[in-house]
């Protein structure tokens, strides 16, 4: 590490020394130009300067002096328009001369990388960080770090706009915004308040599940009672209905109906035909005889016997599917609401709950959530408790001023995925009436829910709330104004991360506090407003590193620990951090790699490990779309919560463990639960969570390539797409990025419609070389990874179909194939098979080592890693090298290199 | 409803919404939403802007039939009615994008992303703010910018808090969905004078207090970040703007809406439409003359049960089939709302007794025409309020700068700025 730093002050050496053993996979990046290359000047002589030169310049546009080297945005635009004129095929014009496809498609290639090389270097920061607000996640993490509480921040505009969140040039500010921090600030404070205020509450409620058999038992007598009125029903109005004097009028009415209910909707036209009132029908004021029409049917009946039939019904509940509208009858869930007088707070939720003893394993898993109407599943969890020996399951739950609301504190139970959606419940339950002719089998019991508040009496306030010092309520009489003002000024270098404000600061805040005073508000709710104000100030918004004369210098211990913290944690620095920031004992290198490895193992670590993440693979992608569901039923909203919830375990295990990053892209196990160990089909998870479990030789699982999440990106819920997937393997795993997807290159439309392999559709891509300039690297990889189907499960087979006239899927035409994984990387290796195209991409690891340190940077440093990162970025995979790429070796480089220490 | 003389000077009529609002001079002067009655009825010019694009083949006018006498395309066929009454401008683009997914980014600024050395992003001043800067003065909101109520990158908008984008180029914030911006509009203020006045004053030092913090902040930065911290300076400011104008309008109470409140959670096809008649409704408060809005495009597609992906839908030449039809039928969706809010500004009568529909300019459209096509970018224009031609399939020579377009527009209801984006001058195809 030593040696490593102060090699860093001589970057130039460095950059000669590392060059050599890690070439960049641009040349242009190597040397921070965008050149096009001099071999393509042939093409431009031959296609281009006879319109575009010296003698013509058609549109005004001239080609022949035009730098080969882009150092300008002028000449970039030209290329650009280069770029552009030939991608959509305007140029060269058809009746012109056309260059050969293959130095085509190079120079497109070529050229559409420079213009990358061109933006990045006309747009490099050289190192400058521009100072930076708290981005949307940072400020609700500081939130609940400096106040104790978890508020809702996403009436604030979502951040970003390219690259990471971190990004300072990239984050805004506007009235509005502003105007919202206003209001999460005061909210923030209310619910701090309301937080400490019920500190010491506890509450306790206890719900016997059998309380629902009365109510199905009652409901079949019900039924079976109402089908018999029914019935009697019908044959009078029937009786009447075949009398001949009511012949004609009969006739009429028969034409008008479609069918007997609706025909028997008119029985007060037959003569004689009695009122179903009379039969014990009111529909309060509707045609009584759609309730007759409806008992008739008696619908699920035979279901709700089977429920009943059921043992220990008189013990607890089953969770079924749903039968009758759920105000009717309710056999789908069980619904608890948390009591609304009880307060805000963390709260357990326990569930006694067992499979039977048919159940099949896909069967055995309850969800857990709020509003069981719009299904909010917040946990699902494997039942393995038997009916003898039935389990107690536990889940955490917090309750906010945001679960004010019926919908926001109804939880419920039921069995995993049995009603997702109308359209999935129904499809299901139609499924089940077809095998066994009542509906699906009951599989999970439950005996009782628990729902306790746990007073927290002993844990520290939040250091927010410790610094103010002054009582919150209005029990006791306001402080007086010294009192206030110190706590004021305690609270402000509290929220501005141990900075003090200006005494002319304070005095503003008091002056506040008082016209709210004066105006008539109570201490408590002055207090609030007050504090309010401290927190959608600058000080508080913004990670200020001051440098008045624009030189670059070397951080202060405070900037450091602020920086380091919201590094690690996308949250504020703790006492200990600051403190050693203070004292200047942070600037000491081992002290800073100590504080750096307590960080990564503080649970806080997850704020920055989950949004690294997400940014670095491009994972909001997973809820872009839906799958669907008739093509995919396993692939309901639990296990999509579960397949993310992999990605994130991974890297979790990888950081805890300081595993390598060659672990992402092959590894010989996987961190999965229950719900996915039964989705992959791989037994040993022993636990409720996620647990590392070996796999077996011959798997496909394990590393990022084996995650139903990623391939689920890599597709659009019903097909696969190999674009996709192989973009983003260029993009994510081998740091070789296709350019942007290039505006107006005309459609390929010819094949639409056709009944064709993927594969022989994507060979398209190859005739046309504005499409193979890019493709050619693309498709390869796509291919490589077609064993995997749109939901991630492997396959072996794949079928197209055509749609007809209607635009509906024409089984007629369907057609089958093998999949065919066999391909060749664009002058690369060739590969037989998905395995074989995995070892390829775990070969290049170094590839991914730069992918993830460059991502690193951008999101440590707030700014896009430019040229003069190349030392950096190679000293992060040279010191992650030799440790096998550890994980935590390249955050420790990049901490402790110079770039981290400077402004 | 009735047409008698009294009637008519004291109500805006509407023969599709129950709209009632007192004619401004003959009730003993009240003003409402805007400074003063105007005599004659004030310009308006309003965006709508959908992200991913339409359908090629089917939504552009034959180009070999330019003028009136054209066929209207498939995709346009629920605007049939108003044949007469707009025209479809081809040829159109801003050719600095390069983004294929950014549909509303620079659609209504044409500036260059990379205009600006040492940054990755840069942008302009959107036509609507320029516009507002003169069309703003006399009324409560100076624009209003209106949002889905959905992710815009599902829905192909690219970056950016809404359409807008200030004078710097930086985002202007937009209301999110149909019931923000009623309440912003109509949300009865009952405080009394006095306190309002208090409010205001509170308001004002709350600012005060921030900017007493940020200018001690500003002290220390170097020029990049003082650059950052304008930002929050320059939202300041507009909020001390709104608020001068708030005190202006003390006492001057809120409009009545001409609509109930819009249920919340609609979403989509039912958004839109309570969208347009909330805009509807602005423009008959006159509350303000500038609106933009984003629209959804996303949740468009669900509540019109399409199951296809939005991204998907726009890239419909790879499959045809159900994409294409999805692309289609949104089409077909789009342009039925738009029949039914061309309906709505016709049938809604100003103090003169001319429409709402004559003293308008309205761009509809996206940067985006199809998967990445970013030529001929989807316009239609029409309204009475900016002296365009109407009734046309206007074919502009190819490559012309959408920015022409604007400018013509501009002028159109009196902005008479030399130059926009990257304008080259006004579309001579469009004026009357």
């Amino acid at each position: 590490m030593r040696l490593f730093l102060s090699l860093m002050n001589r970057p130039l050496l460095l950059l000669a020394l590392l060059l050599s053993a890690y070439a960049p996979t641009h040349a242009i990046e190597a040397q921070g130009r965008a050149v096009m290359d001099q071999r393509h000047k042939a093409l431009f002589q031959e296609t281009c300067v006879s319109c575009h030169g010296p003698e013509k310049q058609k549109g005004k546009f001239r080609v022949d002096d035009l730098p080969f080297e882009i150092k300008d945005i002028e000449t970039a635009e030209k290329w650009q328009k280069v770029l552009n004129q030939m991608n959509s095929g305007d140029m060269p014009p058809e009746d012109e001369k056309q260059p050969a496809n293959a130095a085509k498609a190079d120079f497109l290639d070529d050229l559409a990388n420079v213009m990358v090389a061109a933006r990045r270097s006309l747009g490099d920061q050289k190192g400058v960080i521009t100072m930076r607000r708290l981005n949307r996640r940072e400020y609700k993490n500081t939130l609940r770090e400096l106040l104790g509480v978890d508020v809702n921040v996403s009436d604030l505009p979502a951040d970003g706009g390219g690259g990471f969140d971190t990004v300072g040039a990239n984050l805004f500010m506007s009235a509005n915004q502003f105007e919202q921090y206003q209001l999460i600030g005061r909210e923030a404070m209310e619910e701090a308040f309301a937080w400490q205020a019920a500190a010491g509450v506890d509450k306790k409620l206890h719900y016997e599940a059998e309380t629902t058999t009365p109510i199905v038992k009652k409901f079949v007598e019900y039924q079976i009672d109402a089908q018999k009125r029914a019935q009697n029903w019908v044959q009078a109005v029937e009786e009447a209905a075949a009398k001949p004097e009511n012949k004609d009028i009969v006739a009429k009415i028969r034409k008008e109906s479609k069918n007997d209910s609706i025909f028997r909707r008119e029985w007060a036209r037959i003569p004689g035909a009695p009122n179903p009132r009379t039969f014990g029908f009111d529909k309060k004021g509707e045609n009584d005889a759609d309730l007759a029409n409806d008992s008739l049917g008696a619908g699920w009946l035979k279901y709700h016997q089977y429920y009943m039939a059921q043992p220990a019904v008189e013990k607890g509940a089953y969770l079924g599917t749903q039968t009758r509208h759920p105000a009717e009858l309710n056999v789908n869930y069980i619904e608890l609401l948390v009591p609304f007088d009880w307060p805000v707070g963390d709260y357990i939720v326990r569930v006694k709950a067992a499979a039977t003893k048919d159940a099949p394993p896909e069967r055995r898993f309850l969800d857990f959530g709020i509003y069981a109407r719009t299904g909010r599943v917040m946990a699902t969890h494997e039942i393995t408790g038997t009916m003898e020996n039935p389990q107690v399951i536990e889940i955490p739950l917090t309750l906010t001023r945001s679960n004010m609301t019926r919908e926001n504190r109804l939880l419920f139970v039921r069995e995993k995925g049995s009603w997702d959606t109308n359209e999935e419940g129904g499809r299901k339950r139609a499924e089940a009436v077809k095998r066994n002719g009542i509906g699906p089998e009951l599989t999970l019991w439950v005996d009782w829910i628990e729902v306790e508040r746990v007073p927290k009496t002993d844990r520290p306030k939040p250091p927010g709330i410790a610094a103010l010092g002054i009582p919150l309520d209005d029990k006791s009489p306001a402080p007086a104004a010294p009192e206030m003002r110190t706590a004021l000024e305690r609270f402000a270098t509290e929220a501005f991360r141990g900075t003090t404000p200006p005494k002319e600061y304070i005095d503003r805040l008091l002056g506040l506090y008082d016209v709210r005073r004066k105006a008539g508000d109570k201490h408590s709710a002055a207090l609030k407003e007050t504090l309010a104000v401290v927190l959608s100030s600058p000080m508080y918004l913004y990670l200020a590193e001051p440098s008045p004369d624009e030189k670059r210098r070397p951080l202060t211990g405070m900037e450091l620990a602020t920086r380091l913290s919201y590094f690690l944690w996308s949250a504020p620095p703790d006492k200990q951090l600051l403190d050693l920031g203070r004292n200047g004992d942070l600037q000491k290198p081992e002290v800073l790699a100590a504080q750096t490895e307590r960080l990564l193992n503080d649970p806080r670590a997850a704020g920055f490990l989950e949004a690294f993440t997400h940014q670095w693979l491009g994972l909001d992608r997973i809820d872009f779309f839906e799958v669907n569901r008739s093509l995919y039923p396993r692939f309901d909203t639990g296990t999509k919560v579960a397949a993310k919830g992999e990605i994130h375990e991974t890297m979790a295990y990888l950081m805890r463990n300081n595993a390598s990053l060659r672990d992402l892209l092959k590894s010989d196990y996987v961190l999965i639960n229950r719900v996915l160990a039964h989705y992959y089909g791989i037994p040993g998870v022993k636990g409720d969570g996620y647990e590392k479990v070996s796999l077996p030789k011959d798997s496909p699982r394990g590393g990022l390539l084996g995650m139903a999440a990623i391939h689920f990106m890599g597709g659009n819920g019903e097909r696969t797409s190999p674009v996709e997937r192989g973009a983003w393997v260029l993009r994510k795993l081998l740091h070789d990025p296709p350019p942007p997807a290039p505006a107006n290159v005309p459609a390929i439309t010819r094949l639409a419609g056709k009944v064709l392999t993927t594969h022989e559709r994507l060979l398209a891509h190859q005739e046309d070389p504005q499409c193979a300039s890019c493709h050619r690297k693309i498709d390869p990889i796509g291919f490589g990874l077609e064993n995997f189907d749109a939901a991630g499960q492997w396959r072996t087979e794949d079928s197209y179909m055509a749609v007809d006239a209607n635009g509906k899927p024409d089984p007629k035409s369907k057609k089958t194939w093998t999949i065919e994984a066999a391909a060749a990387l664009y002058k690369g290796p060739a590969f037989k098979d998905f395995f074989g195209l995995r070892d390829i991409i775990a070969s290049k690891s170094d590839a991914f080592a730069r992918s993830f340190s460059e991502a690193l940077i951008e999101f440590a440093l707030g700014r896009p890693p430019g040229f003069r990162d190349q030392p950096l970025i190679a000293g992060m995979i040279q010191q992650a090298g030799k440790k096998d790429l550890a994980i935590r070796e390249f955050i420790h480089a990049l901490v402790a290199s110079q770039e981290f220490h400077t402004k | 409803m009735s047409t008698s003389p009294i009637r008519r000077r004291h109500f805006l009529q509407s023969s599709t919404a129950l709209i009632a609002l007192p004619a401004l001079e003959s009730l003993g002067f009240r003003r409402f939403a805007s400074a003063a009655a105007p005599a004659v009825p004030p310009k308006r010019l309003v965006f709508l802007g959908f992200g991913w694009g339409i359908t090629t083949e089917s939504w552009f006018p034959d180009i070999k039939q330019p003028g009136a006498d054209y066929t209207l395309p498939e995709g346009l066929k629920p605007l049939a009615r108003h044949k007469a009454d707009f025209s479809v401008v081809q040829g159109l683009w801003n050719k600095y994008s390069n983004d294929g997914h950014w549909g509303s980014t620079m659609w209504l600024t044409g500036a260059n992303r990379f205009g600006e050395p040492g940054q990755n992003f840069h942008n302009s001043i959107s036509a609507d703010q320029v516009a507002a800067a003169k069309l703003g003065l006399d009324t409560r909101f100076a624009s209003l910018q209106l949002n889905g109520s959905e992710n815009a990158e599902a829905s192909g908008h690219g970056p950016g808090l809404s359409m807008a984008w200030d004078v710097s180029g930086k985002p202007i914030g937009g209301h999110k969905g149909p019931v923000e911006a009623y309440h912003r509009l109509f949300s009865k203020d009952t405080t009394p004078i006095e306190q309002q006045k208090a409010m205001l004053a509170q308001k004002r030092s709350v600012l005060d207090t921030v900017m007493e913090n940020a200018r001690v902040m500003q002290r220390g930065l170097g020029k990049t970040d003082k650059g950052k911290l304008d930002e929050y300076f320059q939202g300041i400011r507009d909020i001390e703007t709104r608020l001068s104008k708030d005190e202006q309008w003390i006492g001057v109470p809120q409009p009545k809406a001409p609509i109930p409140e819009p249920a919340p959670g609609l979403a989509g096809k039912e958004e839109i439409k309570i969208m347009y008649d909330i805009m509807l409704a602005a423009m008959q408060t006159d509350s303000t003359r500038v609106l933009t809005y984003r629209q959804p495009v996303s949740t468009l597609l669900t509540s019109i049960g399409i199951k296809v992906a939005p991204h998907d839908m726009s890239h419909y030449h790879s499959t045809m089939g159900e994409k294409l039809e999805a692309s289609k039928l949104r089409d077909l969706t789009q342009s039925d709302l738009l029949a039914g809010f061309l309906d709505k500004l016709k049938a809604t009568k100003e103090a003169d007794g001319s429409r709402l529909f004559d003293n308008i300019a309205l761009a509809y459209g996206s940067n985006i025409r199809t998967e990445h096509s970013l030529d001929n970018c989807p316009t239609l224009l029409t309204g009475g309020g900016a002296g365009i031609k109407l009734g046309h399939n206007i074919v502009a020579p190819k490559d012309t700068p959408l920015c022409n377009a604007w400018l013509t527009l501009l002028h159109g209801v009196g902005v008479n700025v030399e130059r926009h984006g990257d304008s080259s001058g006004v579309l001579k195809e469009l004026i009357a």
